[in-house]
């Protein structure tokens, strides 16, 4: 019964037979899926170290100059376990860093874009898919530079993951470990350009038959704007550290300036300015996939489709595009020209429209709907949560006048962390749990996925909303020993109880740990096909885990992605949910004329 | 899944959802258990200057907006766990006119009301205040200050009696910056290595020290005492060690140290000493 | 549409339908084909942001400093350079007729026209290195401030470049004259890159010699 649609489908991507051999089954494999786990094992492993990075600044902040327990001979053994001001600066530059580029960035991008895109538009692979093995390789490479920082003579980086010059050139940071960071920094950049033009490409060619623009999962509408602003803006960071890097070894004088500047030098706020075209955006980058997954995962777990799918659509559209022109609010305090300023004020003011839309959308899907407290339902509402504390605490920094008070101060740290930490940690979280069945072919146990979740959820809010406080009260980011100064001091308490709360949400985390590989390795059974009562192609048209084809048919796509509860729909099958792909007893096709809602 | 486990878990996430909002709250309660000195040490800083209060109202306009904005929001949200669990049937709506002009009226009030509010105070603030530096220099008695910020400390320079910086008679003081109440003083910044932030939290303003460029800040004191000066960008390892001491001194008693220095400044005066001599003509122009 | 949808699958093996103009036939690329394309256009897309923002440093530095050329520092020259752009077109025009011959299976003509190209690459390397060594003596070296520094930092980045292409250029003229050793993508796509990288060096002369 196959289309003249699907046929031409099938023609273009025929089956392969899967690789034999284990190097190319599981280690140097083609197959998007396998990339996508190694992005996943990559990116959790990492995010162990940002983590321990983080716990180590925190115990920094309740506890300067006493030794770290346990961990502190160990890493610090020649200042008998004590953090020293030299060291704390590479705790925050490499917890920054690791944490951005190296753990959350492959779980919501390489994970998740990898599986999820040709999965959910109906491909039996990406476009490229050497090209994709090539680019989790290349990510690996940079991961190798990060380590073998550390290992360095005078440390890791530690100009602060902005790595402003000159601070980060030889004037202010000289030694290898700096050096390598930046040059990581430019491989990784290099990774993530091969895996966006594969996404872009991928969502462009490869969607299956019927599957218009905007019948696409949100989840795909958020990895493939994510894959654009990717493919335009992270060459221009791949430039900043290029030109970084030949001030630091070939003596050029693009970002120097000051006493050590030959003739006249250059300017270090054209590095700023360059970082922030990309930084700027890359904020969105993180969280484009998690408002995507948050879009899918809400309306299926509250039974009813998404609310005002087009204008999500449009309003994520929108943010993606503003994304580059807002970028100027991370530099009010330097000295631009007021005009310049009053501009990005305007452009960041505005762009709070479109993310308000979709905050809204979110409210309104569960408005009235049949909801069901799965653990990923649980991530996904407080996603909303922290994004909505991220999202309207950013208000104050658009703003040129505060942010006159405002910034560099620890309120910056909590408002980037609850939108680009804790939404898109906890959104990343979402993800994992709701598509570990789908990924590993088993479901994650509910009791200790519930029991993370609420370390994680009501951990990681005390935390950042202690930032917000400290920060509120002016106490400036990045300081070995804020209690130097006298204003900050009675803040003291509120930074140890933030630290408690963070070491809380630290230990929290390895019940997930626990969970994984329980579920792995334990003795799960199968999730079966369609776990959620989903309604995408995913779930709906293959096996958990897919087999290497994806698909044994390359599906037909009749309808948008949210059918659910549609009386219609009830009726034909008893069913609440109707696949995007499938066709219903009786001929009718109920939900194609929704669509486009 | 009960009906009392679903129950359970929405008055939970309820439970910290409100619970969250009440410590954002607390934030704005903050000042209100300040003490008068020491700092207060949650909420802000004891606003010492003339002009502060204009950045401190828009700080409290936005934190009482948002936590309206939260709230309401909040409420929708906890409602909808609590009431349209698994028991409830699910709406088949794709959205319709009604709802979705609820979103879009929401969001432009929003967008008007709080953002165009902002908008508009910002622009008079800075075009009026914090960015008006010919205003500012052009006042009866403006204070001038040069500030060469570097690995760890501020050096700042007066321009002594004659009024000219690069003088003898120049002041230079470290980690030390004195101005006098009800005057606005008008600071120019440089660094000679990597970039430093100038941040005086009891002002509520800050402005990037960045080598090979000046860049120019400038406030109103209005209460008398010592406060600090503090570094806002990192700056290498002692970053958190570069704080200065700002004081702010009765007229007449700036007038008579500034005098006084500038006598022992002319006295002490090395010209051979090339490392004293860093400042710069005033800058008139960006 | 149904005939066009067919025709374009004719490369996935459907039956060939008449066509009244072969050669346009065989010029049409398959499916997999414009997504390779695709795939290209997007690439050269984020590499020219990757130029633009290094372009946009430039003229940064440039408008800051107080003269360009700063006054002690040699001007550079215009003339060698000049020469190089004519080579540089000349080696792109040879890459397009290498791809159109390639499209329409004349293999040899195809090798050759890449030979051409990439000898015609090698020079202009080669005069790129006069120019540096010609400079270099003069005591124009990078750490020399910001006018070598964006000089050599955006000279070079663009001869990596070129070596990079010149290389496949080389792998492709060798294989090409064999009928199955090269796909047709292949050569196409490596000659949008020389174009690309071409196309850079114009305006590279442009910026940093003419201006």
């Amino acid at each position: 019964m196959s289309t003249i649609a699907q046929v031409l489908a099938e023609a273009s991507q025929p089956i392969h037979p899967p690789p034999t051999s284990f190097w190319r089954r599981y280690v140097f494999s083609t197959d998007h899926k396998v990339i996508a786990r190694q992005f996943l094992w990559a990116g959790l492993l990492f995010l162990l170290l940002g983590g321990t990075l983080a716990m180590l600044i925190r115990w920094q902040w309740a506890f300067p100059y006493r030794p770290v327990p346990a961990l502190g001979r160990l890493l610090f053994g020649s200042s008998g376990g004590v953090i020293g001001p030299a060291t704390y600066q590479h705790l925050f530059t490499t917890h920054g860093l690791v944490m951005i580029f190296f753990a959350v960035t492959p779980v919501l991008i390489g994970c998740f874009g990898n599986f999820l895109i040709p999965l959910m538009i109906g491909a039996r692979d990406m476009a490229f898919p050497r090209l994709n093995m090539y680019s989790l390789w290349t990510f690996l490479l940079s991961q190798l530079l990060v380590l073998a920082s550390f290992l360095t003579d005078l440390g890791s980086a530690g100009a602060g993951w902005t790595t402003f010059p000159p601070l980060s050139t030889n004037v202010g940071m000289p030694g290898l470990g700096q050096t390598l960071v930046v040059a990581a920094i430019f491989v990784t950049g290099v990774s993530s350009t091969m895996g966006a033009i594969n996404y872009v490409t991928t969502v462009i060619r490869m969607r299956a038959p019927g599957m218009g623009y905007l019948r696409l999962p949100l989840t795909v509408w958020g990895l493939w704007l994510t894959a654009i602003l990717n493919a335009l803006f992270v060459p221009v960071l791949g430039s900043a550290a290029l030109l970084l890097l030949l001030d630091r070894n070939f003596g050029t004088q693009f970002f120097i300036a000051g006493a050590s500047a030959v003739r006249g030098g250059g300017d270090p706020i054209l590095f700023q300015h360059l970082f922030w075209i990309f930084g700027h955006p890359e904020v969105y980058i993180l969280i484009l996939p998690a408002w995507g997954i948050l879009g899918d995962v809400l309306a299926i777990f509250a039974r009813k489709p998404h609310h005002w799918y087009k204008g999500t659509v449009w309003a994520m559209v929108l943010v993606t595009v503003l994304s580059a022109m807002v970028y100027g609010h991370h530099m009010f305090v330097t000295g631009m020209s007021p005009l310049l300023g009053e501009g990005f004020m305007l452009f960041t003011l505005l762009i709070s429209a479109p993310s308000m839309v979709v905050v809204l959308n979110w409210v309104a899907t569960l408005w009235r709907g049949s909801l069901r407290f799965d653990t990923p339902m649980l991530f996904a509402l407080a996603t909303v949560f922290v994004f909505g504390v991220g999202g309207l605490t950013g208000l104050f920094l658009a703003d040129i006048s505060m942010d006159l008070y405002l910034h560099d101060t620890m309120f910056v740290v909590g408002h980037f962390h609850f939108t680009m930490a804790a939404a898109s940690f906890i959104g990343a979280m979402t993800g994992v749990y709701f598509w570990f069945p789908k990924l590993f072919g088993r479901s994650l146990d509910e009791r200790l996925g519930r029991a993370h979740f609420w370390f994680t959820f009501v951990g990681i809010t005390a935390v950042f909303a202690g930032q917000l406080v400290v920060g509120w009260a002016g106490q400036q980011r990045r300081l070995f020993d804020p209690f130097q100064y006298t204003f900050i001091q009675g803040l003291r308490g509120l930074n140890q109880w933030t630290s408690y709360a963070a070491f809380a949400l630290f230990a929290g985390q390895f019940l997930f740990v626990w969970n994984f590989f329980k579920t792995l390795f334990g003795k799960a059974a199968p999730a079966g096909a369609n776990p959620w009562e989903a309604t995408t192609l995913e779930w709906t048209e293959t096996s958990s885990p897919p087999p290497f084809h994806n698909f044994d048919r390359i599906p037909e796509v009749v309808r948008g992605p949210h059918e659910l509860s549609n009386p219609e729909v009830r009726r034909l099958t008893g069913r609440d949910y109707a696949g995007q792909a499938e066709v219903l007893p009786g001929g009718g096709e109920p939900g194609r004329a929704a669509a486009g809602v | 899944m009960t009906a009392p486990r679903v129950g359970r878990t929405a008055i939970a996430l309820a439970v910290s959802l409100v619970g969250s909002a009440a410590t954002l709250a607390a934030l704005a309660g903050g000042a209100a258990w300040a003490a008068p000195l020491p700092e207060p040490g949650y909420g802000l800083p004891r606003d010492v200057s003339v002009d502060g209060h204009r950045i401190d109202h828009l700080l409290y306009f936005t934190l009482g907006a948002i936590t309206v904005v939260f709230a309401v929001v909040a409420a929708l949200l906890v409602w909808s766990l609590a009431r349209h669990n698994r028991e409830h049937p699910a709406l088949y709506s794709h959205g319709n006119g009604r709802s979705i002009a609820v979103v879009v009226g929401a969001v432009a009030a929003l967008l008007v009301g709080v953002d165009g509010y902002l908008f508009v105070h910002t622009l008079g603030d800075m075009r009026s205040t914090f960015w008006n530096f010919p205003r500012a220099e052009a006042a009866e008695g403006a204070v001038r200050i040069e500030v060469n910020a570097h690995q760890w400390s501020w050096d700042a320079r007066y321009p002594g009696a004659d009024g000219k910086f690069g003088t003898p008679d120049d002041v230079v003081t470290l980690d030390d910056v004195r101005v006098p109440v009800g005057v606005p003083v008008v600071v120019q910044l440089a660094s000679t290595d990597v970039i430093h932030s100038m941040y005086l939290p009891n002002f509520r303003v800050k402005q990037d020290a960045v080598p090979g460029t000046v860049t120019r800040l400038t406030f109103r004191a209005k209460v008398p005492g010592e406060y600090e000066i503090a570094c806002a960008q990192h700056c290498g390892a002692n970053h958190y060690k570069m704080r200065g001491v700002l004081t702010v001194l009765a007229p007449q008693a700036f007038r008579e140290w500034l005098a006084e220095a500038g006598e022992d400044a002319r006295r002490a005066y090395d010209p051979e000493d090339a490392e004293a001599h860093w400042g710069w003509e005033w800058r008139t122009e960006p | 549409m149904l005939g066009a949808t067919l025709g374009r699958g004719a490369a996935s093996g459907l039956p060939a339908p008449d066509v009244p103009d072969l050669k346009a036939y065989r010029l049409r690329p398959s499916e997999e084909e414009v997504t390779s394309y695709v795939g290209m256009v997007i690439f050269l897309g984020s590499w020219a942001m990757m130029f633009a923002a290094l372009f946009f440093a430039y003229a940064v530095v440039r408008v800051r400093a107080p003269g360009w050329p700063p006054p002690d520092q040699p001007p550079l020259p215009i003339l060698l350079p000049g020469l190089n752009t004519a080579v540089i077109a000349a080696s792109s025009a040879a890459v397009a007729f290498a791809v159109r011959a390639h499209a329409l299976g004349r293999h040899r003509r195809a090798a050759r026209a890449l030979g051409l190209g990439a000898g015609l690459g090698a020079l202009f390397l080669a005069l790129q290195a006069v120019v540096w060594a010609g400079l270099w003596r003069d005591g124009f070296l990078p750490s020399g401030g910001p006018y070598p520094s964006a000089f050599y930092a955006l000279t070079a980045f663009h001869a990596l470049h070129v070596l990079v292409g010149l290389a496949a250029l080389g792998v492709l003229a060798i294989r090409a004259p064999s009928p199955r050793g090269l796909s047709r993508s292949a050569v196409r796509l490596w000659g949008m890159f020389w174009h690309f990288v071409g196309a850079v060096w114009g305006a590279l002369y442009v910026a940093l010699y003419l201006l």
